[in-house]
């Protein structure tokens, strides 16, 4: 009951749509720094986990430490947007939920598809359910990213994972003809969704760049929290 | 021995496994004059460190038992604790900082602040151990102290301050500069034994220049004067910089930190003077104790001479001579001689033959005085024991020790060795509180139980060469648990009528899982169970616990509450209520969905990064949760938790899924309901071994 509360109160649900998350191969949500592209990507894997699905988190910003934090941080937010809930009740389902997220923390020069593919490959031999879900949190999309796009695509047909990725923005640079940052210009292509976050007033709004028939949707978030604002 | 207890330290040596620790503590002893020639851990010579004094020790490159030992540096009394870095040995651990005042907390320059240094830090701070930190194996390749100090503040929280700048690195490391003196320090001689101290290279004045303002900025908040120096530009001398390191030092709010590199003799003669200079005296650190003569009140101990004596034994050893107990004398003074009493059984003793370690080689002494760390002969005690003058009745806080998680079936091979077994036992247990033995009164094996494979692994070895006790190893087993998931009533009558007097006894109540062990709450109103019963029915439930009815694992975690009951005049008895709870406790278990729990293990490897993903494989055919995994320069580390009856064996596997190059540190975690399929393979093994 509360798993389904949450993911009601989840921002994705309004924004990319639960049922949405892992249709086709990437997504990325793009701002400039500072405006909360990890805490969007979060609360997209926590949707995930709250629907008992296994979820891999790589960052090349941030350190174990610091996901971690960022998932129970994300999960407190949500569950103080649903008002009163028994607080062992979430406690509990904080514990079994975050049994099935897997951080892990990179370099950009220690990144490396291979290493990724070892780690999803030794569930297929375990026969343990695999992740259903990757987040790709830091890559530098101002570099030519295109092989490692290539391979992680690879990844997607034969492990049959979804990802997400964060694209970072800069201010001087002027949108594209199409209303995209060059950072997606570049590979919009291969990306099926993406999430504009900007700060307006004293709220984000996300915007959605691309996703069918939401295209152009747009709801303003609470910057502290990521949730829905009213 | 000293008396100015400000001219005494009491130190330990803390690291993660390999951080040349052993090595540090050599060098220490050769620059003090207490060993006139260096053998290396592993060396050529097959002599083996001195510190490390057990054969198996020496054999496997790792310290096991904590090595006591003192040295004099600049008319200072440095008594030092070789403290183990292999985490099934924590307890070793634990209780030495429980004695030590301060501790020089190693790491490795090129792997950081590893998975070890994390829980050794804990326990100094679960103890409030001041420390200051060296960072060590500068000369090797990769070497980047300044990234480990960092670490420091990222990963364990301190506010690590470098006092040293490396003069080269890796291969060029040739000493350092001390930025308190602005001086640079360099180590010449066969062994490093002479330093020199020349003025700064030029081309390091700049960055000595910038290190030294921000340490002053960094160490300022500690010293009124320093700060008010810094405001008045006024001339900061080094006296005011080293006050404010020691204040900020033994107060826990700054960890300073010295580099070098023990092996290639440089930088530890300055490590010698800060240990003087920032670590805590005995009279800096205050210890209490408990007042059993005064509902346990709590009592702050004076290092003074003329107080009656306090004193701690910390570790038992079983040598040639008989048993040696290591004390920490916290208050008064050990006379040879003296009267004493073991606070815990109340038995009184005369103090006979008193020394001084140095590691396995001794000196007799006629006194410990407070603050000192010295042993006994010839004392039966255990470890942990408070020794006091006859006068006063205090006892030490106990330490925290942890229940053992894996046990193991040992077969002496003949009857010298059944002997020689015994013998072997009753000192490890008195040794050690995490290593237990007891009979399985079923099979007729004797059970040994602690920490970890390699826990007792040492154990069976040690009995081998040094009580010449061969025994054969059966498989290890987890120390399961049973417990309940929801409330289950009973109502129970126990009635029997035998010839003679019957027995009768009623019980009615419910039973819940709880965070306790075991709990019983009476609330049996108006005398239907007479309260000279109700003891023998908290009993009843209570013998219930140590096997399980599901399958015969100790049971924990259960509240009991009686609510209602009966009796009769005549053949109610406490046997009868006791037998009336059984049943009671029987009837409601089996209502209250019992489970099988199994120890959790926290597991850290870390790995060359190539290893990465197939370490991370090892965990999942494990049923290992992965919590995470960070990349840190060539190496990684893997974060999990992996059910300790799936990490039998896990070191023999990942040497080969690694060629070797990975390591990794176990550590128990907490107790999680095992998955369905598990419990019956549980089960099944069970049943196997009843038919046998």
């Amino acid at each position: 009951m509360l798993k389904t509360d949450l993911i009601h109160k989840s921002p994705v649900s309004k924004t990319i749509g639960i049922e949405n998350v892992k249709d086709g191969r990437f997504g990325a949500v793009l701002s400039r720094a500072g405006v909360g592209k990890t805490s969007f990507l979060v609360q997209i894997a926590l949707t995930q986990l709250l629907s008992d699905e296994k979820i891999l988190h790589i960052s090349l910003d941030d350190s174990i430490e610091k996901i971690n934090l960022r998932y129970s941080d994300g999960y407190t937010n949500l569950v103080d947007s649903i008002g009163y809930v028994d607080p062992q009740k979430a406690v509990r389902l904080w514990e079994d939920i975050n049994l099935n997220k897997v951080g892990i923390s990179y370099t950009e020069a220690t990144f490396d598809t291979e290493k990724i593919k070892d780690y999803l490959k030794s569930f297929k031999k375990a026969n343990l359910a695999l992740p259903s879900l990757m987040i790709i949190d830091g890559l530098n999309f101002d570099n030519n990213l295109s092989t490692v796009l290539d391979e992680l695509e690879q990844l997607n047909q034969e492990f049959s994972i979804f990802t997400w990725f964060s694209m970072r923005s800069h201010r001087e640079e002027d949108l594209c003809e199409d209303g995209f940052p060059i950072q997606l210009e570049t590979y919009k292509d291969r990306f099926e969704k993406a999430v504009f976050l900007q700060p307006v007033e004293d709220k984000i709004e996300a915007v959605i760049l691309k996703d069918s028939n939401r295209t152009h949707q747009r709801n303003r978030l609470d910057p502290a929290t990521m949730t829905i604002v009213k | 021995m000293i008396r100015d207890l400000e001219k005494v330290r009491n130190i330990g040596i803390s690291a993660h496994i390999d951080s040349g620790k052993t090595t540090l503590t050599e060098r220490i002893l050769f620059y003090t004059d207490r060993i006139h020639k260096i053998n290396e851990v592993r060396g050529k010579d097959g002599v083996g460190a001195i510190m490390d004094s057990m054969e198996l020790e020496r054999e496997r490159g790792i310290t096991i038992a904590s090595a006591a030992t003192y040295c004099e540096w600049d008319k200072h009394n440095i008594n030092i604790i070789d403290t183990p870095g292999h985490v099934d040995f924590t307890v070793e651990v634990e209780r030495s900082l429980r004695v030590l005042d301060g501790v020089v907390l190693v790491l490795c320059s090129v792997s950081g602040v590893q998975s070890q240094s994390i829980t050794v830090d804990q326990q100094m701070k679960r103890y409030k151990v001041p420390c200051i930190a060296f960072v060590n194996k500068c000369d090797r390749s990769g070497a980047n102290p300044v990234k480990v100090s960092s670490q420091l503040k990222d990963k364990l929280g301190h506010n690590s301050v470098m006092l040293q700048l490396p003069i080269g690195l890796e291969d060029n490391h040739e000493g350092i500069i001390d930025l308190v003196t602005m001086k640079a320090n360099y180590f010449e001689g066969e062994h490093g034994e002479r330093m020199v101290i020349k003025d700064i290279p030029e081309q390091m004045m700049a960055d000595a220049q910038t290190a030294r303002e921000e340490m002053i900025d960094a160490v300022s908040l500690f010293s009124e004067d320093l700060t008010d120096a810094i405001l008045e530009e006024k001339e900061i001398t080094e006296e005011l910089i080293m006050t404010a390191v020691r204040t900020g030092t033994i107060t826990r709010q700054m960890t300073p930190v010295f580099l070098g590199s023990a092996y290639k003799n440089k930088a530890v003669q300055p490590l010698l003077n800060a240990v003087i200079n920032y670590l805590p005296s005995p009279l800096d650190i205050e210890n209490e104790a408990l007042d059993m003569d005064n509902n346990e009140e709590s009592v702050i101990l004076e290092s003074r001479f003329d107080k009656p004596t306090v004193a701690l034994a910390f570790k038992l050893e079983d040598g040639q001579y008989g048993q040696l107990t290591y004390i920490r004398v916290y208050q008064g003074c050990i006379n040879k001689g003296d009267t004493l009493i073991n606070s815990r059984d109340g038995k009184k003793f005369k103090a006979g033959r008193l020394i001084r370690m140095h590691s396995s080689q001794m000196e007799e002494v006629e006194a410990i005085p407070a603050g000192h760390i010295g042993a006994m002969f010839g004392i039966d005690c255990a470890s942990g024991d408070t020794f006091v003058s006859p006068t006063i009745n205090y006892t030490l806080i106990a330490m925290h020790i942890m229940e053992p998680v894996i046990s193991l079936s040992i077969v002496p091979k003949d009857n010298k060795a059944q002997i020689n077994m015994s013998k072997a036992l009753n000192r490890f247990t008195k040794e050690d509180p995490t290593f237990k033995t007891y009979v399985d009164h079923e099979t007729g094996d004797t059970i040994i139980q602690g920490m970890g494979e390699l826990h007792l692994e040492v154990y069976v070895e040690r009995m081998k060469r040094e009580y010449d006790a061969e025994v054969s190893t059966g498989q290890p087993r987890v120390a399961y648990r049973e417990t309940i998931t929801r409330k289950g009533l009973f109502n129970y009558i126990h009635k029997k009528q035998t010839g003679g007097s019957g027995q009768y006894g009623r019980v009615a109540g419910f039973l819940e899982p709880c965070e306790e062990e075991f709990e019983f709450v009476n609330k049996v109103t108006g005398g239907r169970i007479p309260t000279q019963y109700i003891s023998a029915c908290e009993q009843g439930f209570k013998a219930c616990m140590d096997k399980g009815p599901k399958l015969e694992f100790p049971v924990t975690g259960i509240k009991v509450t009686l609510e209602d009951g009966a009796y009769h005049a005549v053949d109610s008895s406490d046997m009868a209520f006791k037998s009336a709870a059984r049943g009671g406790f029987l009837e409601a278990y089996a209502k209250a969905k019992p489970v099988i729990k199994e120890p959790i293990m926290k597991v850290v490897i870390e790995t060359p990064n190539e290893f990465q993903g197939s370490c991370m494989g090892l965990i999942n055919q494990r049923r290992g949760i992965i919590q995470g995994s960070q990349e840190e320069g060539v190496m990684s580390v893997v974060e999990s938790q992996v059910p300790l009856s799936d990490m039998f064996g896990f070191s023999t596997v990942l040497r080969s899924a690694t060629q070797g190059k990975a390591q990794f540190t176990m550590e128990f975690s907490t107790y999680k309901q095992v998955p369905q399929s598990v419990a019956e393979e549980i089960a099944r093994k069970k049943q196997e071994e009843k038919a046998k």
